[in-house]
């Protein structure tokens, strides 16, 4: 049987509730004109900043989500009220059955949180010496902690690194560092955000393959924000956006694609550098004899338009593949960017 | 007991990395032991050469004057060595947002900054520079060391140091709700004391002086605690224990006054270069 936490939300299979939560900063606006100096002295407008807005959502133990939006949607603030960093201004959020703020101690003793460009890292200190501290820190028993160093050691490669200084790392080795010593007692959440900001492909390549291990093995939930759609999408099976400040989408990324449009790319090799006419598709561009066409795969099906184009000139290769993911997400930024200027 | 333990681990650890930092490399270690002593002599120097030029200052003799000037030099080495990493700069890491770092471990924050800034190997040089200065004084002046007075030099000793700390935390306050502006707020004010800590306030007028002991408590630092100690005060021994209490203690309302704030605003500005540092 579940537990029951605060106002008696379930302990047993949500790790993290948000219900009605909403966020408010407030901004001084200034005038530019000299006349107006005493009054932003003394009697400065001030612009709210609706940062979340009712925000309500659940994840599950053991799920892997992407939270995603564009620049000031609310990812970050979101991570902050979630890590003990920030209190809502309404709304109530519980994590593993806790108030991240009231109980902040024996709850950041149970989660994670790498910030991105941030280290928890001691930067004068080899790596070795931060994993010391964090063992006291955490109280962490020396027989687990020895097995979670082997454990993390095994799987981020740290051992080449591992007596170097931190601030000696390369951007991929102080990621790997850095998350490798989040895990050291071991959490149940893992709040990650944009991990992979500025990490080459490979290094960004192991750290996803890391995570999706950790989560396999230890069912540790994960949250996760970044802008590298392609990224999300590798790693995580259910996508949450944000749009100023309220969840746009809910669900997983076959849902997201379709729901906005199966957007694709057709590549046709005709004979003639002139490109045919496709009724359902745009024609985007073209080299030489080689044109590409953009449509929804949702609205018309792939064999009615390789049928138009028959009908038309004789088809010597065709090539046919989804638009990256993040073009659908730029789509969809772009459409709710329009629909607020409408 | 559980917390004591904590803390005292805590303070291990931190040794350890302090240990590990020091001995790095032997040439820097060095120049880190001279530099320090070198920095902590300098810093009393000038008084003491006026002391020896005129024979003393006031109603100070010269070797009373050495005395209050080792005794500044221990209050400075104490919080060299215990609360180093940008916690006595402690508008540093509010300013930079770095409060972050702190909120996501799991023990109070008062911990945290305790035990977080022990620097035992290489905070100790300033420290050991007051020893020898005080001890030499201590010799000059044949002092009789009773119990009690041991007694009241430690309690003097620590209630100055709350003082410095006091005071940082109070200014360093102001980094909650103006990172940028405040961001170097605790330096100066340390600084402030730090400069002023030397002189023998003897011969203000009654209003700077007394604007010395109360609202910038520069004179509790080393004048008014080596008066007690050497006799040329007789009253109001509790005077700076008395002021370390009430100035921790809005210290304290200011400081969590500014975490309240940070939970409701957190930081709109993050420096990213090693946290502690």
């Amino acid at each position: 049987m579940n537990k029951q936490g605060h106002n008696g939300i379930s302990d047993g299979d949500i790790a993290i509730s948000l219900r009605d939560v909403s966020k408010t900063f407030y901004q001084r606006q200034r005038s530019e004109k000299t006349r107006d100096v005493l009054k932003n002295m003394f009697r400065p407008n001030i612009k709210e900043i609706h940062a979340l807005k009712n925000v309500n959502m659940e994840i599950n133990r053991g799920e892997i989500v992407a939270y995603a939006g564009a620049n000031g949607a609310g990812k970050s603030t979101t991570v902050k009220l979630l890590s003990s960093v920030l209190a809502p201004t309404s709304g109530t959020v519980r994590c593993l059955g806790l108030d991240p703020m009231k109980d902040r101690m024996p709850y950041v003793k149970r989660i994670g949180v790498v910030f991105g460009q941030r280290t928890e890292l001691w930067w004068d200190q080899p790596v070795a010496t931060s994993f010391e501290w964090k063992r006291v820190i955490w109280d962490i028993p020396e027989d687990r902690y020895e097995a979670m160093l082997d454990f993390v050691k095994d799987l981020l490669g740290l051992g080449e690194f591992f007596n170097s200084l931190a601030r000696q790392l390369s951007l991929g080795q102080k990621m790997r560092a850095d998350l490798g010593l989040m895990l050291m007692h071991e959490p149940e959440i893992l709040f990650l955000d944009e991990p992979t900001i500025g990490v080459d492909v490979l290094a960004k390549r192991n750290i996803l393959k890391f995570i999706k291990e950790l989560n396999r093995e230890k069912g540790v939930t994960v949250m996760l924000t970044s802008h590298d759609m392609d990224e999300l999408e590798q790693l995580a099976g259910r996508i949450v956006m944000i749009d100023h400040g309220h969840i746009a989408f809910d669900g997983d990324f076959r849902r997201l694609r379709s729901g906005f449009g199966d957007h694709r790319y057709l590549m046709l090799e005709t004979p003639q550098e002139s490109a045919p006419e496709l009724t359902g598709a745009t024609w985007s561009h073209s080299e030489g004899n080689r044109h590409t066409f953009t449509f929804d795969a949702a609205q018309t099906p792939i064999a009615m338009l390789l049928d138009r184009a028959a009908q038309q000139t004789q088809v010597v290769d065709v090539e046919t593949h989804r638009a990256p993911i993040d073009d659908v997400i730029a789509d969809i930024y772009e459409g709710w960017e329009n629909e607020r200027a409408d | 007991m559980n917390t004591l333990k904590k803390i005292i681990s805590r303070l291990r650890v931190q040794a350890y990395l302090d240990f590990m930092w020091m001995t790095r490399d032997s040439k820097l270690c060095l120049i880190n032991i001279v530099s320090d002593i070198i920095l902590n002599l300098a810093g009393v120097a000038a008084v003491f050469l006026l002391a020896t030029r005129f024979e003393g200052i006031g109603i100070w003799s010269r070797d009373q004057i050495v005395f209050m000037l080792g005794y500044a030099a221990l209050v400075r080495g104490i919080m060299d060595m215990g609360f180093s990493y940008n916690v006595l700069h402690i508008s540093r890491r509010i300013g930079r947002g770095q409060m972050d770092h702190v909120l996501i471990q799991p023990q109070p924050v008062w911990m945290a900054f305790l035990t977080e800034g022990f620097m035992p190997f290489s905070g100790i040089w300033a420290f050991l520079t007051g020893v020898g200065i005080t001890a030499w004084a201590i010799l000059q002046l044949n002092l009789t060391l009773t119990f009690y007075w041991g007694l009241l030099f430690a309690l003097h000793l620590f209630t100055s140091c709350i003082i410095v700390l006091a005071f940082s935390f109070l200014w360093g306050s102001l980094a909650f709700w103006a990172p940028l502006a405040a961001e170097e707020i605790s330096s100066r004010a340390v600084n402030f004391m730090y400069q002023l800590k030397s002189f023998p306030l003897d011969g203000l007028g009654p209003y700077v002086l007394l604007s010395m002991l109360t609202v910038l408590p520069v004179g509790f630092v080393a004048w008014y605690p080596a008066r007690q100690l050497l006799g040329l005060e007789t009253t109001g021994i509790w005077h700076t224990t008395a002021v370390a209490m009430i100035l921790s203690l809005v210290a304290f309302v200011a400081f969590k006054k500014g975490m309240k704030h940070y939970e409701q605003t957190g930081s709109q500005r993050y420096l990213g270069w090693g946290h502690r540092n």
